[in-house]
């Protein structure tokens, strides 16, 4: 399908706050707040079509949820809002993005590096943790956690912008690692791979289509005409 | 003649001197049948000790042992069986990579592990994308002609033989290719996707041509080696085996003549006598030490572990570690710029299909005194997977809601990249022994990395040329991503003692049966991706060790050219 872009944040597409008008809701499958560019496609029906190996890798991402053995409690709170807040998770069903760190950090699965003036990667994360619970606090607030969204937003964007002060170390190098362990995370999932429509997994079928606008049989088109609002009272979803 | 029949012929011509395509298992065509491999004892000392199985080690391995040397090869990392140990996919991918601990330090820190280190039989070769380009003959004179870096103390016309050699071996498809010294592919060029298709228009459009390939996946079945699928996921390992890896383009063929491949062995120390000549290897299998002893030993760690091992090597007389009396080891270490411009277009193009290796150009290689910097860079297709893509929205600024909306439009997108040859710069940028130390107690590489004025405007030039071809295609809109790719140097070799770590044999100037076989001793990195040179040095050392060519005492010798 052929269309424009102005649906992106650079040509201006987004407003801060919510999700972008226009967007479908889910109708096969399931995505991150069953909302995607790709309503009627649902990767994990491609299931069998994938070689064991893989299978049981991708599968266990959707099947098994892990707890939390490296954060605490307040940890949890601290980075859960902020895994929600950086991914715009903003309602069920959510990637449980940061289940997956935990599980990572647990395991003591590393990247292969580590800078020379940052902690190693397990500890860089507790310290996000204390230095959003100690900018909250520095706003008035409690904890990251229980702080208004706004605030929330306004501290995130802070440390995105490498802006938050944090006992001398490289703040946008913790803004780094956070995000890389947590993008991995995300995009991992295959219900983010039918938001955004990706064909997963192709071995042993491959893909035969590879020219513009192609699909394979079992791919779907993107949407980008649907009327949202439209579109869930005429199927009766809400 | 040999050449223009071979053309004709394309696929149909089958490697002299390399059986590995009709070696593996028909049944299981990507797993080499480690089984019936011989074993050596360790009480006796082996012809040739290789540490490292990647592009240098199995290559340099498969061609003595053709030679009828006795070979053994210590792999830190897991002789892969890719029917159970891979997956088709980018996170699941994660022990194909160097994951133990190092560090990096500079003022431009280079992040190590899934981008340019591997673990296991194969080497990083295993998960590269499979561009497989040669290096051209500017890239060995680069001082000469540039005043800039070193020049190689051999010429292109040295390893020429090699490349043509591999380039059936591997097999390389490709257009012909015209630059550099200009040569033919032995398999024709592979289907290239929608998005391949824009950038060569909108290259076209701006007086820059782009040609097909060079990668190196055979076009149609090559022996038991079966044909691409086009999955796209090539840089996770090729389950299929269409793509090449030294686990089935040399390791077979050295397994039947009588290599054994020693997988799960950290090389910790090489060992050396009281007149200066090494040993053999210690090293840890499964947290217990043992001790290799060898006629000859070869590292071929590649440019952090190499450095790392031969610095770790300390004895009372080397005591500032192996062949490291002049303070040459580990420096001058170098990583490729690899920045990337995405282009948003109108329809759906799905990048994650087809091999991301898919065209390249080579135009801008060489030094052009008008755009103010020495040497240049090539661009190349990049096709990143979800997660690699999300880094690049990332890395142009975006999370939360904007992230989200630009990775719900990843279909639309297509990626490219450059190689940029940044300079070695011997004083700051070099591997050093940091005071943490691994599970075998052996301390762990540092590697510290910063630019070059030259460095930066490169990069910055290269960036500008992609932008211009992705917005001469048709983009809507424009992501960008700075970020390196490929390692190479920190033992590099010279024509004299006073200036690298090794001689033109690639044999250490200080221990007369050690050599570094691997990409550490490439003085320059070119724009080229460095497997194919790695793989033809390799070829090339293993040629005149078995030829009896390489003496037992180091004279300053003329520059060589054959």
């Amino acid at each position: 399908m052929s269309r424009d872009a102005g649906h992106l944040p650079n040509l201006g597409g987004t407003e801060s706050g919510g999700p972008p008008a226009r967007l479908p809701r889910q109708r096969r499958g399931t995505t991150p707040q069953m909302r995607g560019r790709y309503p009627d496609y649902d990767v994990l029906e491609q299931v069998p079509h994938w070689d064991e190996a893989t299978r049981r890798v991708v599968l266990d991402r959707v099947e098994r949820l892990p707890s939390f053995r490296f954060f605490d409690e307040r940890e949890v709170a601290t980075l859960g809002a902020f895994c929600d807040l950086v991914m715009a998770q903003d309602a069920e069903p959510r990637i449980p993005v940061l289940a997956m760190v935990d599980e990572k950090l647990s395991e003591g699965r590393a990247e292969g590096y580590r800078y020379a003036d940052m902690p190693p990667d397990p500890q860089t994360w507790r310290e996000v943790a204390r230095m959003l619970d100690a900018a909250t606090v520095e706003q008035g607030a409690g904890s990251f956690g229980d702080a208004e969204p706004e605030t929330q937003l306004r501290i995130v964007a802070r440390f995105a912008e490498g802006e938050l002060a944090w006992d001398g170390c490289p703040v946008e190098k913790a803004w780094k690692v956070a995000m890389r362990d947590i993008l991995s995370a995300f995009y991992s999932h295959p219900w983010a791979w039918n938001e955004i429509g990706f064909g997963g997994p192709a071995y042993p079928r491959g893909f035969a289509r590879l020219g513009p606008g192609q699909r394979e049989h079992w791919e779907s088109p993107p949407e980008f005409e649907l009327d949202p609002v439209r579109d869930v009272s005429e199927r009766g979803l809400e | 003649m040999k050449a223009r029949l071979a053309r004709g012929l394309k696929g149909a011509i089958r490697p002299a001197g390399n059986d590995s395509l009709l070696l593996l298992d028909p049944h299981h065509p990507s797993a080499p049948r480690p089984q019936a491999m011989r074993r050596y004892p360790d009480s006796e000392a082996v012809d040739m000790l290789i540490v490292g199985c990647g592009a240098g080690g199995a290559t340099l391995a498969q061609r003595l042992a053709r030679r009828g040397w006795r070979v053994v090869v210590l792999e830190a990392g897991p002789f892969w069986d890719p029917d159970r140990d891979w997956v088709s996919d980018e996170a699941g991918s994660h022990p194909l990579y160097w994951t133990e601990p190092r560090i990096i330090g500079g003022s431009d820190p280079v992040e190590l592990g899934k981008t340019n280190s591997g673990r296991g039989v194969g080497g990083s070769m295993v998960h590269f994308a499979g561009f497989a380009p040669r290096f051209h003959p500017s890239d060995f004179e680069v001082a000469s002609r540039d005043g800039v870096a070193a020049d190689w103390p051999i010429a292109y016309e040295e390893l020429c033989p090699h490349y043509e050699r591999l380039e059936h071996e591997l097999p390389v498809a490709g257009e012909h290719w015209p630059w550099g010294d200009p040569h033919a592919y032995p398999h024709s060029p592979h289907p290239i996707g929608g998005g391949a298709r824009r950038i060569m228009k909108g290259a076209e459009r701006c007086g820059i041509e782009m040609r097909v390939g060079p990668v190196a996946i055979a076009n149609g079945s090559f022996g038991n080696r079966p044909h691409c699928i086009y999955r796209g996921l090539c840089l996770q390992g090729c389950k299929v085996g269409a793509k090449a890896s030294p686990l089935v383009t040399h390791v077979p063929d050295a397994l039947a003549h009588g290599v054994e491949v020693r997988a799960e062995c950290m090389a910790t120390t090489i060992e050396v006598d009281e007149g200066g000549r090494c040993t053999g290897v210690t090293y840890f299998h499964e947290g217990v030490e043992h001790f290799q002893p060898a006629e000859a030993v070869a590292v071929a760690g590649y440019s952090i572990e190499t450095p790392r091992l031969l610095l770790h090597s300390r004895s009372s007389r080397f005591p500032n570690g192996l062949a490291n009396g002049n303070d040459l080891v580990g420096r001058g270490v170098m990583v490729q710029g690899a920045p990337q411009v995405g282009g948003r277009f109108p329809e759906e193009l799905r990048m994650y299909k087809a091999p991301p290796p898919e065209i390249a150009s080579e135009q801008f290689y060489e030094t052009d005194a008008s755009r103010g910097f020495a040497r240049g860079f090539s661009i190349q297709t990049v096709g990143p997977l979800p997660i690699g893509w999300a880094e690049h929205v990332l890395a142009d600024g975006h999370w939360g809601q904007a992230l989200r909306e630009y990775m719900r439009d990843y279909n639309h997108w297509y990626v490219i990249g450059a190689l940029n040859e940044l300079l070695p710069i011997p004083e700051e940028n070099r591997v050093t022994l940091a005071e943490e130390v691994d599970a075998n107690g052996m301390p762990v590489a540092r590697m510290d990395y910063s630019q070059c004025e030259n460095d930066r405007a490169n990069i910055a030039f290269g960036k500008e040329r992609m932008r211009e071809i992705v917005r001469a295609a048709g983009a809507q809109d424009v992501l960008e991503i700075d970020r390196y790719a490929h390692l190479v140097g920190g033992c590099p070799m010279s024509d004299s003692p006073e200036t690298g770590v090794v001689d033109p044999d690639q044999r250490a100037w200080e221990v007369p049966n050690l050599f570094v076989a691997d990409g550490s001793v490439m003085p320059t990195q070119g724009s080229a991706n460095p497997a194919l040179t790695i793989m033809a040095l390799s070829a090339r050392l293993a040629e005149r060790l078995a030829d009896k060519r390489i003496g037992q005492n180091h004279e300053r010798r003329e520059r060589m050219l054959t």
